[in-house]
């Protein structure tokens, strides 16, 4: 193996998230955070929940985009180092969910950014949420050739 | 060969000065320092080349030269008096007359009787003192012509007052020089004074209130120091009949009498004065109102260091008494608080002023332990010492002309305003702080030698730990700032005046390099006069490694692997592409300003301003100093109790 | 001298993995205290590798420069421990790398950079009074500070300087980032003050400053294994005996503030070496 193949290895074995709340009601929230506990311990898979996108690899929103945090969450994807990837968690992230109509509000993640696995849910269970990052680990597999 | 050597490195300072008090212009004045500063270096690296002498010069301008230093020394006195009187000071009259009445009751008592001796005499002590006034203290002056027209443009002088400084700047260098070729306790007592008035003259030059103040606090606490060597003089005639340096320390080790002692224990009480040590270090502190040439001065090449250098050239003579020990103590003691004290500044001199007076306190307290080990080690440190502080302090200086103040908190990101100022600064306070340098190494040497007392390892290391955290952030906060657009340097980024840039970029090199020569520097130096006094060998010093019973310190593998990992992450650094930049995390709300540090706020942008915690509960100098002078006058009062 | 040296280097080469696997075990266990399954063994050293593979992103130069340092100064400080060097050596290299390291992250403006690297400093004025102590306890007990004379002095000084075990085993909560001494950025993925001294380091430089961090568990293991010299056995027993300890503490208490550590480690620290050299002197 060489050292490329080691460091695709890890890429696939320690997802970091960084969490971002662009408005959601909470409960997706409490949802991405059930994953940490010891019932879903999502660190099985590699997966740490880091408060610092410059550290992260998958960029999880929850809520809606409005007008006040689009710029804030445009900035949160441009300070992670690539290869990354972004997860939309819940109805709100995907389209703007019950929110979509308020005068404030952009609309779904993937307005301001590209988004890369979509997680439905009004509010996504935990059991989801893991299984979009799993998928985005997918989406860098192919990202990267090696699907 | 030797006299001219010696009159040129003394007494053409003297002629220099008073040219350079009769010169109004610039373009003379320039060619005068720097000829002046090219000599002494030369003669300093001559006299170093022929090695140890002593010399009776047997006549100076037709005149015995004994009476000549007796009339001069008079007429010295008579000047501090006349000050003393103008400046209506009770103190400092009194603190005068106490000088005049001893010297006077000395000269007429006891000189005629003395046994005519070699009066002036150097060993490798001298010998480095006088390269490190000829080589730093050069380049300090040469440094001191770009800063003043800097410094008087800026206080918008009508007529300029450069005559007077440079007359007593390059004074200065004269009366060092004389003061560590001195073999006569007479002779070297004339000259300690003369530093006492060029150093008064020199802190009050700006005349400000202030300024003024500081410099009478610097007089006076000098002079307590004079009147203990003026006593002191009395005393060692009486003891031991000579006040010749050589004969007294023609039998190191051999138990000195009670009086003798006593006497000693004056000179290292005048040694304290001018080393500024505690309960002392306010007229250092002080000092820093004077334009940055003298505080780089006094703290590098003279004034503190003739303190030390008194203090470690009588080590040999009060070896194994209990005044050695509380020397030691005393020494070990300030290294430690002046670290605490430096950790609760923000005022960069005043960083730099604690930071010189612990370090002289490392070398008092190696005259102290006094084994052949810590005394290397005392001399190798007053040489690293010298350079990285002079370095420091002309950078401060460049700094303060260009921002306007000295705070450090102010320095912030000062890499990309005055890449070349804020690099050479970081360099200095590396060198300072960091092995392989010369500083660290030399600290090694004094905790290590200080064995026998676990004590004083204890306060040594203490200390050592606790200069990390004021060097540390000062240096960091000095790189603090966004990547610039285009490669390292910024445009528009300042340049100083060349005969700034150039001493400064000097010291630097001198800094990194004499840590790197300090195997050489050891044996060529220091060791050679370590065993003028003391039996064995201090260290084994081979491959670039000094080893001794109670350690190894390996300076090339040292120098090679960090240097290696350091240019390797050099070009690393250098070679980023311009795309790897990116603002620094401010939670996504950054307002993408120059600064990278300020926040899109719901009413307008909000600014983060960090600052250091400086601990001031606990290292503040209100807090601290009160409890320290105590303790220190505690000490000394124990010192000198303890020999009667 | 050329065995010693081929030893030393295997140390070096050998000490980052070392390094990563306590650092994997240490997960496995903290989950299994937590009652949770927790991430595999190599987990570190998937880690490690991704962060290696990242894009670079700095904010200048220097964040490139210091971490480089500072994994030297780590190597370095294993080198010369496997070389039985100096023990006060040891401390000032080691200190080369705390150095950098704060340096770097104050170069960056950021105010979680700045508060973190503040941190991180009280952090090294905690625990560097501490370990030179245990150094100096060394050299009363040994003679000399070389780590040698460690060895050669035939004898386990744990019975001798029990108590400057407890002192190091303050240092290495401190230096190892473990609570309640976690203060200037923990080595679990907490989120307070962002990531503190490490926020602004990413991708490869964090990469580095992770190994550097691997180098520094094994000489601090390494110097805890000095307390029990004279066999291989005693000293593994000592040195799981003490991590295990080091993993509760970490789960049982909460993070303190900066102030209690300067109170608390230094305070304790520095009265239980006075204690413990002076109960060893009058032994002599
Ligand atoms: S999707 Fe539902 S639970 Fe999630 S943030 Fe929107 S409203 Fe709340």
């Amino acid at each position: 193996m060489s050292l490329t193949d080691w460091i695709n290895k890890g890429r696939l074995k320690s997802p970091w998230v960084v969490h971002f709340d662009c408005g959601s009601c909470n409960g997706c929230d409490i949802e991405v955070l059930a994953c940490l506990t010891p019932l879903y311990d999502v660190e099985r898979f590699g997966i740490l929940n880091i408060g610092n996108p410059k550290h992260a690899d998958v960029l999880v929103v929850t809520g809606t985009v409005n007008h006040r945090n689009k710029t804030v969450l445009k900035n949160i994807y441009d300070q992670m180092p690539g290869p990354k990837a972004v997860i939309a968690v819940g109805a709100c992230g995907l389209s703007g969910g019950v929110f979509r109509e308020a005068y404030n509000v952009v609309g779904g993640v993937d307005k301001v950014i590209p988004v890369d696995v979509y997680v439905p849910g009004c509010p996504a269970k935990p059991e989801s949420i893991i299984d979009g990052v799993v998928k985005a680990l997918d989406v860098v597999k192919t990202k990267l050739g090696l699907a | 060969m030797l006299e001219y050597l010696v009159f040129l490195l003394v007494v053409l300072p003297v002629l220099s000065a008073v040219a350079l008090l009769c010169i109004k212009n610039e373009g003379p004045r320039k060619s005068v320092v720097i000829a002046t500063g090219a000599v002494l270096a030369f003669c300093s690296l001559a006299l170093f080349a022929g090695g140890s002498f002593q010399l009776r010069p047997q006549s100076m301008l037709g005149l015995d030269p004994d009476v000549l230093v007796t009339g001069l020394d008079f007429a010295l006195l008579a000047v501090i008096l006349g000050i003393a009187v103008k400046l209506k000071s009770p103190l400092l009259i009194a603190l005068g007359l106490l000088q005049i009445l001893p010297l006077g009751y000395f000269e007429y008592s006891f000189a005629r009787h003395a046994a005519a001796g070699p009066s002036l005499a150097a060993d490798n002590l001298s010998l480095i003192m006088v390269l490190l006034v000829g080589f730093v203290g050069s380049l300090v002056c040469v440094y001191g012509l770009g800063y003043m027209k800097e410094h008087e443009a800026h206080l918008g002088l009508k007529k300029t007052r450069q005559p007077r400084f440079f007359f007593f700047l390059v004074l200065f260098l004269g009366a060092m020089n004389g003061l560590v070729l001195s073999n006569s306790l007479a002779w070297v007592y004339f000259f300690w004074e003369a530093t006492t008035v060029c150093s008064f003259a020199l802190i009050g030059h700006d005349g400000t209130q202030e300024a003024r103040a500081n410099s009478v606090r610097a007089l006076w606490m000098n002079m307590l120091g004079g009147v203990a060597f003026a006593l002191a003089l009395i005393a060692v005639y009486k003891a031991s009949g000579t006040v010749l340096l050589s004969d007294l320390l023609a039998h190191p080790g051999g138990g000195a009498s009670l009086a003798l002692l006593a006497a000693f224990f004056l000179l290292c009480f005048a040694g304290f004065t001018k080393a500024a040590q505690l309960p002392f270090q306010s007229w250092l502190c002080g000092a820093m109102v004077a334009p940055t040439p003298v505080s780089a001065l006094l703290h590098s090449s003279t004034m503190v260091k003739a303190g030390v250098y008194l203090i470690l050239r009588l080590a040999p003579a009060y070896a194994g008494t209990s005044l050695s020990s509380l020397i030691a103590l005393f020494g070990a003691f300030a290294f430690l608080t002046t670290a605490a004290l430096a950790i609760g500044q923000s005022n960069a001199k005043k960083i730099l002023a604690y930071s010189t007076i612990g370090n002289l306190g490392v070398i008092v307290a190696c005259a102290g332990i006094n084994t052949p080990a810590s005394i290397a080690a005392g001399v190798m440190l007053l040489i690293f010492h010298a350079v990285s502080k002079a370095l420091l302090f002309l950078c401060v200086g460049a700094i303060e002309q260009r921002i306007g103040s000295r705070d450090i908190e102010d320095m912030r990101g000062l890499i990309a305003v005055m890449p070349r100022a804020a690099a050479l600064t970081v360099a200095g306070i590396l060198t300072m702080l960091l092995p392989p340098f010369g500083v660290l190494l030399t600290k090694w040497m004094a905790i290590e030698s200080a064995m026998a007392s676990p004590l004083l390892v204890l306060i040594l290391a203490l200390g050592s730990a606790l200069t990390v955290v004021f060097w540390t952030r000062w240096a960091g906060l000095l790189l603090s700032a966004p990547m610039p657009a285009a490669g390292l340097v910024a445009p528009g980024a300042a340049v100083q005046a060349a005969s700034m840039r150039i001493p400064m970029t000097l010291l630097a090199y001198g800094a990194v390099l004499a840590g790197l020569a300090s195997p050489l520097i050891y044996r060529s130096l220091a060791a050679p006069f370590v065993s003028l006094f003391y039996k064995g060998a201090a260290y084994d010093v081979s491959a670039g490694s000094f080893a001794s019973g109670a350690g190894t310190f390996s300076v090339y593998p040292l120098f090679l692997l960090l240097g290696a990992g350091f240019f390797y992450a050099l070009r690393l650094a250098r070679r980023l592409p311009a795309r790897s930049a990116s603002a620094p995390y401010l939670c996504g709300e950054q307002t993408g300003d120059a600064a990278g540090n300020v926040f899109r706020g719901p009413l307008g942008p909000v600014a983060a301003t960090p600052a250091n915690l400086y601990l001031s509960a606990i290292c503040g100098e209100e807090v601290l100093t009160r409890w320290i002078n105590v303790i220190a006058m505690t000490m000394l009062a124990v010192m000198f109790g303890g020999i009667l | 001298m050329t065995s010693k040296f081929l030893l030393a280097l295997a140390l070096t080469i050998a000490a980052p993995f070392i390094g990563g696997l306590v650092t994997g075990i240490d997960r496995k266990i903290t989950a299994r205290l937590q009652s949770r399954y927790g991430p595999p063994i190599a987990q570190p050293f998937y880690d490690v590798l991704k962060l290696l593979g990242k894009d670079r992103m700095v904010v200048n130069m220097w964040q490139a420069l210091c971490p480089v340092v500072t994994l030297t100064a780590s190597a370095l400080c294993v080198f010369l421990f496997g070389m039985q060097a100096d023990l006060l050596l040891i401390f000032f290299v080691l200190t080369v790398g705390g150095v950098f390291l704060i340096m770097g992250a104050m170069a960056a403006p950021s105010p979680y950079s700045q508060i973190g690297a503040q941190r991180e400093l009280m952090q090294m004025l905690a625990y560097e009074p501490l370990l030179i102590l245990v150094f100096v306890s060394f050299s009363m007990v040994t003679g000399s500070f070389k780590i040698a004379d460690v060895y050669a002095y035939g004898r386990p000084l744990l019975p001798q300087l029990p108590l400057m075990f407890i002192v190091l085993g303050y240092a290495l909560t401190i230096k190892l980032r473990k609570s309640p001494f976690d203060i200037a950025a923990c080595h679990h993925a907490h989120q307070e003050i962002v990531r503190g001294v490490l926020t602004e380091y990413s991708g490869p430089n964090l990469a580095l400053i992770e190994i550097a961090h691997w180098f520094d568990v094994a000489l601090i293991l390494g110097l805890c294994s000095l307390f029990w010299s004279t066999s291989a056995l005693g000293a593994a027993t000592l040195l799981a005996g003490a991590y295990f300890l080091e993993l509760v503490i970490d789960n049982v208490t909460a993070r303190m503030t900066w102030r209690f550590m300067l109170q608390n480690a230094l305070g304790v620290g520095l009265a239980l070496s006075v204690l413990n050299i002076v109960w060893q002197s009058f032994n002599n």
